[in-house]
């Protein structure tokens, strides 16, 4: 069995990538698993599955992530993996406005699926490298995120590899692995979420934060 | 780069091809794009006499693939853009430039910095994409595909190749004794007319159409020039279509939006469909594959574009010119796939219960993995699809283009024209009876204890990547399809025929009764409404039973039934 190295199963969790396609779902993917960058990803069609194990704060947890079709009439297949997943990650191109508007049809599946408490719903606006052609600013993109209840909003540049790391840590900071116990960071998160219920913001223009920051 | 936009109503368009002088600017008066129709497509013939500098991707030991045609100074096969006299060599070089040019890129990026999170291990074994390796000719195949993948590393694919091109000449040459031999002496490369269907045709079929042929035989198996002679002009009509201030005005067109949008995302792997670096132009491939997917969402509205329709035509138009890949699109979506890239993708879910009928019935043991025993004995999963379905429906919707690798997608094709879309099943179910040993190799056989759910991702898992290790096509053929005596061999199209119609009955049915009843889960009467889905459940399962024995013994109980009818009717 490929389940864990310490002996114990390790705790699993889904996360289901949505969004309009050409965003970019299979290349935040790509760079978060093996810190890779193509400028054309083939179109995904169907479903693409992956697994990855995640270290943070002693703890392992396995991933399980789950790459959808982006057009319109695929939509009609996907349910049945958002219903059981942990963490859904929507995905808009902050150079197309139309796959920004377009988040509100995904959210909707999300939360007819799950319903709004089940669910840890990450709002991811992509390509923010593209700075002469973007049509969503970010506080836009903020803005949208606190409507729609997000718990996590991030910018994220898959060609420089910007912020990418930073959202899964922010997710599985959020997972319930990582609040039962006292631990440090799941501390100062839990602390986060108080005060800034709804969105966490990190919209600092820095590379890659610095290790272990919170940066509320 | 001026975009396509689809401007004409649906309903309009039929009226169009009608009337070509009604509502346009004019009767189909050569365009822009058009006279770019043929010449700009290296299609078949040209694309495997092709003249530019030779490339040694098709020489071996001093032998090309053409052998026995071989004329001086064609052995280059395959890859260059012989039309515009651009020869792949050049191509290349170009593209050297952009590759050292990203590779300086991303070594300029700062690393990200590694916090708490660290990767263990990836589940899957996956060798990372090397992009910057553009350095020469040889990581490419005769298609122009990139010869490594995430799975398959070049030296494996040339230690494969190696023995495999051996057997695509031994097999070039068998079909060249048959043809002959039936009376249709090779005058040209790349023959145009093929003996009648017969056994012997088939096997050779499955053993491999000669690649340089296959444009030609494709057409001819699918019946495409019965199709184009229906349709004559057709094509540039839409094409002229595509051009009319009507259409212009549409510029939001969801359909051309989209597909301008996949463009780029078809073969990003192949020198045929890449960009050149330094260079305005887009490639020619690029601008074909526009054309066929924009005339084609006008020309099929129940359809419209479709993602995956991308890859089909892409691949298509890499072995003929743009107006037969056009056609053949139109066939392969209505012929063998029907309904299958619909607006609602009905069709999917139709032959993805076949499937799962197929499995119950071929893969026993295969479907206690991905069927929950409780659900396993009624229809249920005609409706609620088992979750592998998702990945196994893209092998449907893309006729596995990109699912298998390139030689292996190919031979399939070369069946699908031939024998038609039960192909498509008997080789899904192939792929799934060869990877059940890998499943059982890793995970052991299917365990009690475990989860469905645990057990769905770990099947999910094999089923996802096993195909894309399939290299070498005789891999699957000679072990499952060209076999006798197995009891898969028996899945033939009529049975696929009533199948489909089985299913396609069932899930209506089920539809039916569920809108009646509110199968809205979050409904009050959620309850009442799921028990009484059961009963409707349990008494549509019913069904089934009949046509269970039917899959086995089809001809046996048609002969019966028969029988019986006559008797009635005397």
């Amino acid at each position: 069995m490929s389940a864990s190295r310490t002996g114990k199963a390790l705790t699993k969790y889904k996360i289901v990538f949505l969004g309009e396609q050409g965003v970019g779902k299979t290349s935040l993917i790509t760079r978060f698993m093996y810190d890779t960058f193509d400028d054309h990803y083939q179109a995904t069609i169907g479903i693409d599955f992956l697994s990855k194990t995640m270290y943070l704060d002693d703890k392992t947890v396995r991933l399980q992530l789950w790459d959808t079709a982006g057009q319109e009439r695929f939509r009609s297949l996907i349910p049945s993996y958002i219903r059981d997943s942990h963490v859904a990650i929507v995905v808009y191109d902050v150079t197309n406005k139309k796959s920004f508007e377009y988040i509100d049809k995904w959210v909707d599946d999300v939360k007819n699926e799950r319903g709004e408490e089940n669910v840890l719903l990450c709002i991811v606006g992509n390509k923010n490298d593209l700075v002469e052609e973007r049509q969503v600013s970010t506080e836009e993109g903020e803005r949208k995120a606190q409507v729609l209840k997000a718990k996590i909003f991030v910018e994220t540049s898959t060609k420089v590899g910007y912020n990418v790391k930073n959202l899964f840590r922010k997710i599985a900071k959020s997972l319930p692995e990582f609040q039962n116990d006292s631990g440090k960071l799941a501390g100062l998160d839990g602390e986060a979420g108080k005060t800034a219920p709804g969105v966490i913001d990190i919209t600092t223009n820095t590379e890659e934060d610095t290790t272990g920051g919170c940066q509320c | 780069m001026k975009q396509f936009t689809i401007e004409i109503a649906k309903s309009d368009i039929n009226a169009t091809f009608k009337e070509p002088n009604d509502d346009m600017d004019g009767p189909v008066k050569p365009r822009r794009t058009l006279p770019s129709k043929s010449p700009s497509v290296p299609n078949l013939s040209q694309v495997f006499r092709a003249t530019g500098p030779s490339n040694n991707l098709f020489k071996l030991k001093g032998q090309n693939l053409s052998q026995g045609h071989e004329q001086s100074g064609q052995n280059g096969l395959g890859l260059s853009y012989s039309s515009t006299n651009l020869s792949l060599i050049e191509l290349y070089n170009d593209e050297n430039g952009e590759e050292e040019g990203n590779e300086s890129l991303s070594a300029s990026l700062p690393e990200e910095v590694g916090i708490n999170a660290k990767d263990v291990v990836p589940q899957q074994e996956v060798i990372p994409r090397q992009d910057a390796g553009l350095d020469d000719l040889s990581h490419y195949d005769r298609y122009g595909f990139k010869k490594q993948s995430n799975y398959i590393n070049e030296n494996e694919y040339d230690g494969w190749w190696k023995d495999y091109s051996q057997y695509c000449i031994r097999r070039k040459r068998k079909w060249q004794s048959l043809l002959e031999k039936s009376g249709f002496p090779m005058t040209t490369e790349a023959p145009d007319r093929f003996p009648p269907k017969s056994e012997k045709l088939k096997r050779y079929v499955r053993k491999g159409i000669p690649a340089e042929w296959r444009g030609n035989a494709w057409w001819h198996f699918a019946r495409g020039q019965e199709k184009l002679n229906k349709n004559k002009g057709v094509y540039d009509k839409l094409l002229a279509s595509l051009e009319t201030k009507e259409y212009e005005r549409r510029e939001n067109s969801r359909d051309s939006d989209i597909i301008e949008r996949d463009l780029n995302r078809t073969f990003p792997d192949n020198i045929h469909f890449r960009r050149r670096p330094n260079e305005s132009a887009e490639p020619l491939m690029i601008q074909s594959l526009r054309r066929v997917l924009n005339t084609f969402s006008i020309y099929n509205p129940k359809i419209g574009y479709c993602q995956s329709l991308n890859f089909l035509a892409g691949l298509l138009l890499l072995f003929m010119d743009e107006e037969r890949a056009f056609w053949m699109l139109v066939i392969i979506t209505s012929r063998y796939l029907p309904g299958v890239h619909n607006v609602m993708l009905e069709g999917v879910n139709i032959d993805q219960g076949v499937l799962m009928l197929c499995i119950r019935e071929y893969l026993p043991h295969f479907w206690h993995r991905i069927v929950n025993k409780q659900y396993s004995h009624n229809n249920q999963f005609l409706y609620k699809l088992p979750p592998l379905t998702l990945c196994t429906a893209s092998w449907f919707m893309s006729c596995f283009v990109g699912i298998v690798p390139i030689e292996t997608t190919l031979r399939i094709w070369d069946c699908l024209f031939y024998e038609e879309s039960h192909v498509l099943f008997k080789i899904s179910l192939s792929i799934m009876k060869l990877s059940e040993e890998e499943l059982i190799h890793e995970h052991g056989p299917a365990s009690k204890n475990m989860s469905q759910d645990d057990a769905d991702i770990e099947v999910f898992q094999v089923i996802q990547t096993f195909p894309k290790k399939l290299l070498d096509p005789n891999s699957i053929f000679d072990r499952v399809i060209l076999k006798r005596r197995i009891s898969l061999n028996n899945l033939n199209q009529e049975e696929i025929d009533r199948c489909r119609k089985y299913v396609r009955a069932q899930r209506l049915k089920y539809k039916n009764y569920a809108d009646v009843l509110g199968s809205n889960p979050k409904s009050n009467g959620e309850r009442n409404a799921l028990v009484e889905l059961d009963v409707v459940n349990d008494a549509l399962s019913s069904e089934v039973y009949g046509f269970r024995r039917s899959l086995t013994g089809l001809h046996w109980n048609n002969s019966i039934k028969e029988k019986v009818r006559q008797i009635r009717k005397k």
